[in-house]
């Protein structure tokens, strides 16, 4: 207990407390430097107004940048954009990925190759995907317009990648990426459903659908919220296909909150050149970083009241 | 009509209902598979066209396979090296990477020790808490400051990052093997870092394998990380930053079979990883390896 009054005691524990650092030294370093000192460094702009190396001492600014944050039109556009984003990434690849999870989730001929394929966009570069998908949905070149105009089922070339279309065809590229992921889950959370309950109750006389709607979800409810979880914050952090594929535009519409803080660092594309405001940027990806944290305790709280409905 | 048909009539025992739900479901699937191998057949086959066949259209295979496009690539736009940077930094990311989480997962699942539950507590927030590829930029300047930012180092750095997650992925692992091994190897006069190297870490090769897939794929495919640290050091780019560049190219309206060319360098090594590794890279993202 008192390791003061039995030195040897305490030479072993500093021992062993060196040992253990020993371990811990190599990961410690990247850690502090890469995940822990970049979080008090965006902490500490917050309050400054800095333009980087060479531009002079940052200046002390107090709440002036979170008050421009509050004030920003189109970083409260770019919110918007972003909840659009998650909702129609969310809305699409949930039920699709539980219904290819339904059907491939037996070890049949052909499902485990199936399911391969369907992962497979997930390990690929979402960046170089994105400079394919800018190819393909070019609205003069692009092949799909070419399939589309030949199948006769447009007569004019939609521009896919203009104001009025791009959001869904991020949405599309999104889902494209990301359904093997979310398949993936589901389908490690069905075969945890115990098969009994199923069993049992299609001897009971319950159809598939039944089935599925009264055994299967509800038993899918834990699993399902994690998941759900996931999409949500990941929504948050999608950027690089953004940047790619639209890079913010046209004239924002693509604009997503993550890319419009990391414009305040770096210029989004080559043919761009951006003059630095790191406090700034610092203080709209704080606020981006509450809001996101808002929205999952949100969630929580109501998947929890959905709970105790049930 | 036909075919349907007799392939009912091989397996009697499937009625009438059955088998039109049995192709309703393949139908699905396939359409699925068409949607999700378009892209890749696309990169892949396109790589070999002549740019007008390309933006003109009207061929799913090349007209004549231009194989030189892969030479143009390779020389002309200066691929070799950024394929062997990008070979080095995901090789040395990968190494890194399950070095340290091997090394950090074994001694938080073994020992206490002081500091250990606010380490843990730092672990976990950061695997909540994201500011974005904004954190690129701190990372960038102590970089210049050490006079590292011009070398592959900052670039292999930043990219292994802090591994939160692995770190408890390979904690949790270790947890799971019983204690009584390093006991007795303890009692046999094992030093701790003897039971670690003899008798945990082979042990937990399977999780180390997770951690290293998943490592050597996100710096593979990783773009902003090597777009932001490469700045100052064009030279270093790798090869996602490169093929996305060419997007930005004088002459980018030209170059559509380059492009691909460059695309299909940078997807194909995964692609072959993933051959071998399928079912790895499946289950390794249920055991929580990767998020989102």
């Amino acid at each position: 207990m008192k390791q003061s009054s039995n030195p040897a005691l305490g030479r072993k524990k500093l021992k062993q407390a060196l040992e253990a650092y020993s371990f811990l030294i190599p990961n410690l370093i990247l850690f502090l430097s890469c995940s822990i000192y970049p979080v008090l460094w965006a902490l500490k702009y917050v309050f400054y107004q800095y333009g980087g190396y060479g531009t002079g001492t940052p200046r002390f600014v107090g709440l002036e940048n979170l008050a421009r944050v509050f004030r920003d039109k189109v970083y409260w556009e770019s919110i918007v954009h972003t909840f659009t984003y998650g909702f129609g990434k969310i809305l699409i690849i949930i039920p699709l990925a539980f219904f290819l999870a339904f059907l491939l989730n037996t070890h049949k001929r052909g499902h485990g190759a199936v399911q391969s394929i369907i992962f497979l966009p997930t390990i690929m570069s979402s960046a170089v995907m994105g400079l394919v998908f800018y190819l393909l949905f070019n609205a003069y070149n692009g092949e799909i317009n070419q399939y589309l105009m030949k199948a006769h089922i447009i007569s004019q070339p939609i521009n896919w990648l203009g104001k009025d279309h791009a959001m869904t065809t991020l949405i599309i590229t999104a889902v494209w990426g990301g359904l093997g992921n979310y398949m993936v889950y589901f389908i490690a959370g069905i075969q945890q459903v115990s098969t009994d309950a199923i069993e049992s109750a299609r001897i009971d006389g319950a159809n598939r659908l039944q089935t599925i709607w009264y055994i299967m979800i509800p038993m899918l409810g834990p699993i399902l919220k994690i998941i759900l979880m996931l999409a949500i914050t990941s929504a948050f952090n999608d950027i690089t296909n953004v940047m790619v594929l639209t890079e913010g535009g046209p004239n924002n519409a693509t604009m997503v909150a993550s890319l419009y803080s990391y414009q305040y660092f770096f210029p989004i594309s080559a043919a761009q050149a951006t003059v630095p405001q790191y406090g700034y940027g610092a203080a709209l990806s704080v606020v981006t970083a509450c809001i996101a944290g808002i929205v999952t305790v949100f969630y929580l709280k109501l998947s929890k009241k959905l709970d105790d409905i049930y | 009509m036909l075919k349907p048909v007799s392939a009912a009539a091989r397996r009697p025992h499937l009625s009438g209902k059955k088998f039109w739900m049995a192709a309703a479901k393949w139908v699905f699937l396939g359409i699925t598979v068409i949607f999700t191998l378009y892209p890749i057949i696309y990169t892949i086959l396109g790589s070999l066209k002549t740019n007008a066949e390309l933006t003109q259209g009207g061929s799913f295979f090349p007209s004549q396979w231009h194989f030189e496009n892969y030479y143009k690539a390779f020389m002309e736009a200066d691929f070799l090296q950024y394929t062997v940077n990008s070979i080095i930094v995901s090789l040395a990311v990968t190494l890194l990477a399950v070095s340290t989480c091997s090394l950090a997962g074994f001694i938080m699942a073994r020992r206490d020790f002081p500091g250990k539950k606010l380490l843990s507590a730092m672990y976990l927030s950061m695997m909540f808490v994201s500011l974005g590829s904004i954190t690129l930029y701190p990372i960038y300047e102590m970089m210049h400051a050490l006079n590292l930012h011009k070398t592959i180092i900052a670039l292999i750095v930043a990219l292994t990052g802090g591994q939160a997650a692995n770190v408890f992925l390979v904690m949790g692992f270790t947890k799971a093997i019983p204690r009584e091994l390093d006991e007795a190897a303890i009692i046999d006069g094992c030093s701790i870092y003897q039971v670690y190297y003899k008798i945990v870490l082979p042990l937990t090769k399977p999780i180390l394998a997770v951690v290293a897939l998943f490592a050597f794929r996100n710096a593979w495919n990783d773009y902003i990380t090597g777009l932001v640290m490469t700045i100052t050091a064009p030279a270093l780019k790798t090869l996602t930053v490169a093929v996305v560049q060419l997007k930005y190219s004088v002459n980018a309206a030209a170059e559509w079979h380059i492009m691909l060319a460059g695309a299909s360098i940078a997807i194909i090594p995964i692609l072959i990883v993933y051959l071998f590794a399928n079912k790895q890279f499946i289950a390794g993202l249920t055991a929580g390896a990767v998020k989102g």
